[in-house]
């Protein structure tokens, strides 16, 4: 969908950029992150030509940037800055409607789009729609930058570290969002921070920048458990790194089998710590853990609680978390009706390696 | 992120100065079609223009080409470096001015000595033209070097000592003006004087009203929207108007109470123009003083608290150290403003420079009126040069 | 406008309302107040100014100031356009100096400088106007156009505006604010430069004032500054409104 090829930005004799060669599928979420000065917000910028690049070439859907006006191209791509980029005398509903109303839109077709969008975030359209930029929190004003970024249905949404002024509560639901939209939507992204958990946590792909070049460009866990080199495994960060892959995971690639048993007599575990059994209802539903604790004879009984268990899309950070926090080996893995559909277990995370 | 200066030093680019190729072409355009300078056979008769080529000798007119090539040059990317360009046209632009002057009283001597001792010779639109492209040419380049205050303060000296020296050579006294100021000299004086005497019996109560006002208004926020609004009202109506409506209440007053009257409390004279001066005053000081103290961060207003000082002792060394550059910035404006309005004061007979120029005006002498209005100009921009720097030596040292 | 202020009329604007009726009554009634004149001053006679129609005065006063402010507007807005684009940014600098050290320039004594090159009456009294006119008007673009975020510039051109697109929709109207408070400035001068006017024989508010003054005659003196007065001040009030309007939403007025 997007391709640099050999893409290189000279400021007089220094290479700001140099020699990114890159290919960003359809769909795919890619983060480019790097410290300060690496050339990643001169990276998306030049996509877009609000920078003009030296050398190289730029391919968004297979056609080069350069032989559409610069204007015609930002208006067929979305862009998203700091919330301080909405246009403060422009209201809510008018800083969405931004692009439609440059391509000369019908006012109905305008007004029904920017009333999907705030829809889309979540947003209430009745309070909203006539506010100014200052009158709204920073996470409203924030959601309403990307969703004038997506208001003429782009193909690509760029976006230039747009979290980068909202306090940490908010980036987390902010994040959520993002993702949820863009699996809603699947727009292709490419997205600038400086934050590794915020790329780790969105990013399908990532692209680590220093210096201007091209470091590693892989899959978030690759990334992790492979780093190209030093540089990389520093800017991760060595501490957390076990946890940082965890959180890159999802408790359906884990979960095996469980055994279970509808027999409400029972007081053993039919087999070791590593295996426990669990006491299910009529309907599957787990009600009990039989063995499972460490340090405790394989006759002890656990209820199953609501905050013990685990579903398939949950991160394997958090399913590791749980089992911490309430002293178990295992954790029931629960479908969308509550019914057992395997589990996750203490040695299943350690033996796992996809 | 392209920079201005980034694309000046584009390969292709032939000026890099675009300012300076301006200001040369205006110049040579005014000397080529404009009056250099006008003569007369005496004082009555309305002038004949004389052309620029007209007036120079062979010497001068040679020193101006060579010096408006080297600025020509100087305006391109090449052959000089930037540094050496920047020098030249700082030295080229005040050496052409100082010829355009030295030029125009050298032909008002030879002049007077070819035709009659009572021939004038006045300057003309191309003369001033010049002086004015020289003098811009010399600030822009200063500003390109972003010079330092020293060496703005250097060259300024430089520029105003040449020009004073000619003026007190006496190399000008054939030209009509100066002439002129020959008849008046006394008097002209005495004009100055009381003008800037004026300013200073303004100046003193404004500060001394103002600077209480600014503080309460700082401290109580209810009263801050009236006072702001009444100081405007007085900003707002037009000098002559409230320097002609305090005429009628003095005078009321002069003349129920003859002691006042013989006190300077008339209708006409001092007294009603420093009142106008002073109203005119208070909103610049009133509202600097506030802006000032209000700009003073309030962590660290809470610190000196903190520490145990009196709200006396915050005031004195704290907020007022700190708000001092807002408030000078505050009589610069006062300053500026009330020499230029002490202008108008001369219409209801308080004297000053103004007298000049409506004396001149009613005789339809431009000479005269020149005497009073480039004196008032000259000391409006001196003062706001000084008090600008005395704004840049206030800032607190580590807030510079 | 926002509908919370439509019920009932702010105080500053019924002020506006006032003052602008009285100045209107004064202007085409003043000569009803004779006998009040006559009263206040039987040593004067006459105690009204006659040799112009209030009315006329005042038209010739407001044509001035409109024509030149509408010249000034006009120059110093493309001035202050043509310095902050790239092909003129070179010249922004001298432009903001020049406009400075005119600026401390007394508006009087321009007007007297210009006599000189113009001759007497209306054409350098409008000159003088135009020219001191000019300088807030370049300053106040210069800056309104200044404080226009970066980023919502690049939001801009992010978002496929053109050039003249951004001018038009984004950075003219976030300036818009601080160049009427420009224009506000430069008119308030101009309304008294031009009363001044009437000394180097333009027909103004001020032809009473200085007839008044030479004549020693107080009441004419009262007559022409009282309107001037009360002109300057409802224009000051008037510009005021029209600020507060580009605020979009924002809080308060500037004091």
């Amino acid at each position: 969908m997007i391709e640099l090829q050999g893409l290189t930005k000279r400021y007089g004799d220094t290479r700001v950029v140099d020699d990114i060669s890159l290919t960003v599928e359809q769909g795919e979420f890619c983060v480019l992150i790097g410290p300060s000065g690496c050339g990643k917000s001169t990276t998306l910028k030049m996509i877009n030509r609000l920078i003009a690049h030296s050398e190289g070439r730029i391919l968004v859907g297979g056609e080069d940037v350069t032989t559409l006006p610069p204007e015609l191209l930002r208006r067929r791509i979305g862009y998203a800055i700091q919330s301080t980029g909405l246009f403060p005398h422009w209201r809510v509903a008018e800083n969405i409607a931004t692009v439609p109303r440059l391509l000369k839109w019908s006012t109905s077709r305008i007004n029904a789009r920017v009333d999907e969008l705030l829809a889309l975030f979540q947003l209430d359209a009745d309070d909203l729609r006539d506010k100014y930029p200052h009158q709204l929190s920073g996470g409203q004003a924030q959601r309403v930058g990307v969703a004038r970024a997506l208001a003429a249905d782009p193909d690509v949404l760029l976006m230039d570290e747009p979290f980068g002024a909202v306090d940490p509560l908010t980036r987390d639901a902010l994040q959520v969002e993002l993702a949820r939209v863009h699996r809603q939507t699947g727009k292709t992204i490419v997205f600038v921070t400086h934050d590794m958990d915020e790329a780790l946590r969105l990013a399908s792909r990532v692209a680590l920048l220093n210096g201007g070049r091209l470091v590693q460009y892989d899959r978030p866990a690759e990334l992790l458990v492979d780093p190209a080199n030093d540089f990389v495994r520093d800017f991760i960060g060595r501490a957390d790194l076990g946890l940082k892959l965890l959180s890159r995971r999802r408790v359906e690639q884990y979960y095996q089998p469980a055994q279970g048993t509808r027999d409400a007599t029972i007081t053993q575990a039919a087999t070791t710590h590593a295996r426990p059994t669990w006491q299910v209802d009529a309907d599957n539903r787990p009600l009990a853990l039989i063995g499972g604790r460490l340090e405790e004879p394989a006759t002890v009984r656990t209820d199953v609680n609501g905050e013990w268990t685990a579903t398939p899309d949950m991160s394997m950070k958090e399913a590791l978390s749980r089992m911490v926090w309430f002293r178990v080996t295992a954790l029931p893995v629960l479908d969308d009706q509550g019914r057992l559909l395997g589990e996750v277990t203490m040695a299943g995370v350690m033996g796992h390696r996809p | 992120m392209t920079s201005p200066a980034v694309s000046t030093v584009g390969a292709g680019r032939v000026l890099a100065n675009r300012v300076l190729v301006t200001l040369l072409i205006a110049g040579l355009a005014a000397a080529w079609l404009l009056p250099f300078a006008s003569m007369s056979p005496n004082r009555l008769a309305s002038g004949q223009s004389v052309a620029l080529g007209g007036a120079l000798t062979m010497w001068q007119a040679a020193g101006m080409l060579v010096l408006t090539v080297m600025l020509g040059l100087a305006a391109l990317q090449r052959p000089l470096s930037r540094r050496l360009a920047h020098g030249v046209t700082l030295t080229a632009s005040l050496a052409l001015l100082l010829i355009t002057l030295y030029a125009l009283g050298d032909y008002a001597q030879r002049t007077l000595v070819e035709r009659s001792p009572s021939a004038r010779v006045s300057q003309g639109a191309a003369f001033w033209v010049i002086v004015f492209c020289c003098a811009l040419a010399a600030i822009d380049t200063l500003q390109r070097h972003a010079s330092g205050w020293i060496t703005r303060l250097g060259y300024a000296a430089l520029a105003g000592g040449a020009v004073a020296f000619l003026l007190a050579s006496g190399h000008f006294r054939d030209l009509s003006i100066m002439r002129e100021y020959a008849n008046i000299r006394d008097t002209f004086s005495d004009q100055l004087l009381t003008h800037l005497g004026l300013v200073g019996a303004a100046l003193g109560p404004a500060l001394a009203i103002g600077v209480p006002l600014g503080l309460l208004a700082h401290r109580r926020a209810r009263v801050r929207g009236t006072l702001f609004s009444v100081l405007n009202v007085f900003q707002t109506i037009p000098s002559i108007a409230l320097f002609a409506l305090l005429v009628a209440p003095l005078s009321a007053l002069g003349n129920a109470f003859p002691f006042l009257a013989e006190l300077g409390i008339k209708g006409i004279g001092a007294a009603p123009a420093i009142i106008a001066l002073v109203m005119y005053a208070l909103l610049p000081v009133v509202r600097n003083t506030y802006s000032g103290l209000k700009g003073v961060p309030p962590a660290t207003v809470e610190a000196a608290r903190g520490m145990g000082m009196t709200q006396r002792q915050v005031l004195w060394r704290v907020e007022i150290p700190l708000a001092l550059p807002v408030m000078l910035s505050g009589l610069r404006i006062v300053t500026v403003q009330a020499i230029g309005l002490t202008v108008v004061a001369a219409l209801i007979g308080a004297g000053g420079l103004g007298a000049f120029i409506f004396q001149g005006l009613g005789q339809y002498a431009i000479d005269l009126v020149l005497l009073g209005a480039i004196p008032t100009i000259v000391l409006a921009v001196i003062a706001d040069f000084m008090l600008q720097m005395l704004v840049a030596l206030s800032q607190p040292a580590g807030t510079r | 406008m926002t509908p919370r202020t439509m019920p009932r009329l702010a105080p500053r604007s019924v002020l506006l309302i006032v003052l602008g009726v009285l100045l209107v009554a004064l202007v085409v009634g003043m000569e009803q107040l004779a006998p009040l004149f006559r009263a206040w001053f039987p040593d004067q006679n006459p105690a009204m100014y006659e040799r112009e129609s209030f009315l006329n005065l005042t038209l010739a006063h407001v044509a001035l100031v409109l024509v030149s402010s509408l010249i000034s507007v006009g120059v110093g807005v493309g001035a202050g356009l043509f310095v902050t684009r790239p092909a003129g940014r070179e010249f922004a600098p001298l432009v903001s100096t020049l406009a400075a050290i005119g600026q401390t320039f007394p508006p009087a004594a321009v007007l007297a400088i210009v006599v000189p090159l113009a001759g007497f009456g209306f054409v350098p009294t409008l000159v003088a106007l135009i020219l001191y006119g000019l300088l807030p008007v370049v300053q106040n673009t210069v800056a309104g156009l200044g404080t226009v975020p970066p980023q919502t510039l690049e939001a801009a051109r992010g978002n496929g505006m053109s050039a003249w697109q951004i001018l038009w929709h984004i950075e003219l109207p976030l300036a818009m604010r601080v160049i009427v408070a420009g224009v506000r400035v430069s008119v308030i001068i101009n309304i008294g430069t031009a009363t001044i006017g009437s000394t180097v024989g333009a027909t103004t508010l001020g032809t009473p004032i200085i007839a008044g003054l030479v004549g020693n005659n107080l009441p004419y003196v009262i007559q022409g500054a009282l309107l001037v007065g009360l002109l300057a001040i409802v224009t000051d009030l008037a510009f005021e409104r029209l600020e507060r309007r580009f605020s979009f939403g924002a809080s308060g007025a500037t004091p």
